[in-house]
């Protein structure tokens, strides 16, 4: 049976495209901004990983700068091809055409003429779509911070059931006043790094993230074996503490993946660094894996990209295994659980079976399972 | 593509207008605090489905809607920007499109995938073909719920969703349990990804025996369209024609492309 493949990967961070992004990590030199946010009686100045060249919050600069990523993969393509490619979106982001709606509407002093011009969270892509010659069919998952993750796996199901030969799944995060304050109005926003998995850790630091994966049946050394989504948990934020919730979705992507715990070469964590997060997901793979197993964070690279991670950490991953290695965790000194430490050194790795993780609020759970033929 | 119903539910607050929150906490008896209208609506929705089938927890649900939860988004963006306050964490958790296929998920007892998908325009066509591609993989069964909120004034969610100032909105919640098994079906609904041009769907249009409703969209097929509006229609439609006994084609309709669901009715 032919499998679903990722042909190519294209991605705009905070560090840069894909190359500047890879040098960052190879460096261990991660360029961080900083914004302020409001907390219930004053603001402050957080840090936050910024797109170099600021997308503002405004739809035709996102557009633009969502466009930009998607073409440099559907560029690739044949006019046939990309006549078969659907375009699926995973993104938290509050919609701000719907604030725009309000603002235009709700107040007499803001009040503008009307105008049916349809606007949806996913009319960036329609018109995406149009203009690249891509296939009409859009979707946009929404589902907190596994939004991408689980686009990647609608876009595997479509080509699967022949319904697309190919998708280009696109993780979009741009800064949101309203995403940041509510993030700050949560708690779980550090005033200075993400420690992942550190018994110092103390909340994430956001980040802005456009990436994009084709994926469809073509050879490729890169194959997208499996996965498993799902929603498990304690209460709309948060899992048991013993990360129940996280060991069974990541158990059941293995076995639809047909891959034991001992196949898999190495992990990449979904590591918020909040306190609970961390605990429970390290208690997850503490119950699924041998110490020995080998896991790294990337979020203190380029940020916690919220529905944009999933796309953004399976590319950031994939350049760096093609590089030949896999990144060390930044900003750790001392492990939650002693004897499951994270990667302290980048190791050399060109190939294998990896696990992404990634975990939302409103209970979602979503573990990939990739792998790369040795050459 | 076919999926066959197994069960419905639908409710529209202009037909039957009560307190949906007042339902959940009373009949019931669901906790209905730090949720909103939009999350509402969809609970109840699912409740009325879970009172004629038995959900299964590994049942997939997909939770699908015009714009999402507009109701919070403009109570949010009323108080943090008009009256200058801190956003709430509860306000802000319900912004996220998956806390409403949360709380429908809590209320079903379900425990597998959940997605909350939008699509633009065609967004319940767009969705059965999803649900109809992952339950090719899983070989499970699916729950959809399909959810539409108007918001106060009117003139926001028709600013959203691109209908004319006279347009007639309403709020309204629909479910399919959906299969790829024809056993016990209600009907069998037929659907595809593909894009049919005009002349397609009138020459299919001349040929079918079916009840025909085409969306206001539609402006240039000459068809009787649907006076009211929200953006997944055809999911009323579809349960309507299975309440009915009657098959149907709904046309629907955008920037002149035009997308067809067939519902061949099975009791």
């Amino acid at each position: 049976m032919r499998s679903v493949n990722v042909l190519d990967y294209a991605l705009k961070s905070s560090q840069g495209d894909a190359r500047e992004t890879l040098e960052s990590i190879k460096t261990q030199n991660a360029r961080v901004s900083f914004k302020e946010v409001a907390t219930f009686d004053d603001t402050v100045k957080i840090p936050y990983h910024l797109f170099k060249d600021e997308v503002k919050e405004d739809s035709r600069e996102i557009k633009k700068a969502i466009k930009k990523v998607v073409q440099s993969l559907s560029d690739k393509l044949s006019a046939r091809q990309r006549a078969n490619t659907a375009l699926i979106v995973g993104t938290a982001l509050v919609d701000i055409n719907i604030v725009a709606s309000v603002n235009a509407s709700a107040y007499d002093y803001k009040k503008q003429p009307y105008a049916s011009a349809k606007k949806s969270v996913d009319s960036f892509a329609q018109e995406i779509s149009n203009e690249l010659g891509l296939n009409p069919f859009t979707m946009t998952i929404s589902t907190a911070c596994t939004s991408s993750a689980n686009a990647l796996l609608e876009a595997r199901n479509l080509i699967k059931s022949g319904v697309f030969e190919y998708a280009i799944v696109v993780g979009v995060e741009i800064f949101s006043q309203m995403m940041s304050d509510g993030f700050s109005s949560m708690k779980l926003l550090s005033l200075d790094v993400q420690r992942p998995f550190d018994v110092n850790r103390d909340g994430l630091v956001l980040g802005e993230a456009i990436a994009a994966v084709l994926v469809g049946e073509d050879d490729s050394s890169w194959r997208l074996r499996g996965g498993f989504s799902n929603c498990d948990s304690l209460t709309i934020t948060s899992v048991s503490p013993s990360g129940g919730e996280y060991s069974k979705v990541m158990r059941e992507a293995m076995r639809l993946a047909n891959v034991a715990a001992k196949d898999v070469t190495a992990l990449k964590a979904h590591a918020t660094s909040t306190p609970a997060n961390d605990m429970a997901e390290i208690n997850a793979i503490r119950e699924v894996f041998a110490p020995d197993v080998a896991f790294t964070a990337l979020k203190p690279y380029v940020g916690h990209t919220l529905g944009a991670c999933g796309i953004l950490e399976l590319a950031i991953f994939m350049s760096c295994v093609d590089d030949g290695f896999i990144p060390k965790t930044l900003n750790h000194s001392e492990s939650i659980i002693k004897e499951y430490v994270p990667l302290q050194e980048p190791k050399a790795c060109d190939s294998g079976v990896f696990m992404l993780n990634y975990f939302g609020f409103g209970g979602n759970n979503t573990s990939l399972i990739i792998q790369k033929e040795s050459l | 593509m076919k999926l066959y119903v197994k069960a419905f539910s639908s409710y529209r607050g202009d037909l039957n207008a009560f307190d949906v929150k007042k339902e959940l906490k009373t009949k019931y008896k669901l906790d209905t605090r730090r949720q909103d209208s939009f999350i509402h609506l969809a609970v109840y929705g699912a409740q009325l489905l879970k009172d004629k089938i038995e959900i299964n927890s590994n049942d997939e649900l997909y939770v699908t809607s015009g714009v999402g939860n507009i109701d919070v988004l403009q109570k949010t963006n009323n108080y943090v920007h008009e009256e200058k306050e801190f956003i709430k964490p509860f306000d802000f958790i319900n912004m996220l499109g998956n806390t409403t296929s949360y709380y429908v998920a809590s209320s079903l007892g379900l425990k597998d995938k959940n997605a909350f998908q939008i699509s633009d325009n065609f967004t319940f066509i767009n969705t059965l073909v999803s649900v109809c591609a992952s339950l090719n993989a899983s070989k499970k069964e699916a729950i959809l719920g399909s959810v539409d909120l108007s918001t106060n004034p009117e003139e926001v969610i028709k600013r959203v969703l691109g209908v004319s100032e006279e347009t007639k909105v309403t709020s309204g919640v629909n479910y399919q349990k959906l299969s790829l098994s024809s056993l016990g079906a209600l009907a069998e609904v037929e659907f595809d990804a593909k894009i049919h041009s005009l002349d397609e769907v009138e020459a299919l249009l001349k040929k079918t025996k079916s009840k025909v409703v085409v969306s206001m969209r539609c402006e240039r097929l000459d068809s009787k369209k649907d006076n009211e509006f929200f953006e997944t229609m055809p999911s009323h439609y579809l349960n309507q024609a299975i309440e009915t006994k009657e098959d149907l084609v709904y046309v629907d309709c955008f920037d002149d492309r035009y997308k067809i669901m067939k519902v061949n009715v099975l009791i």
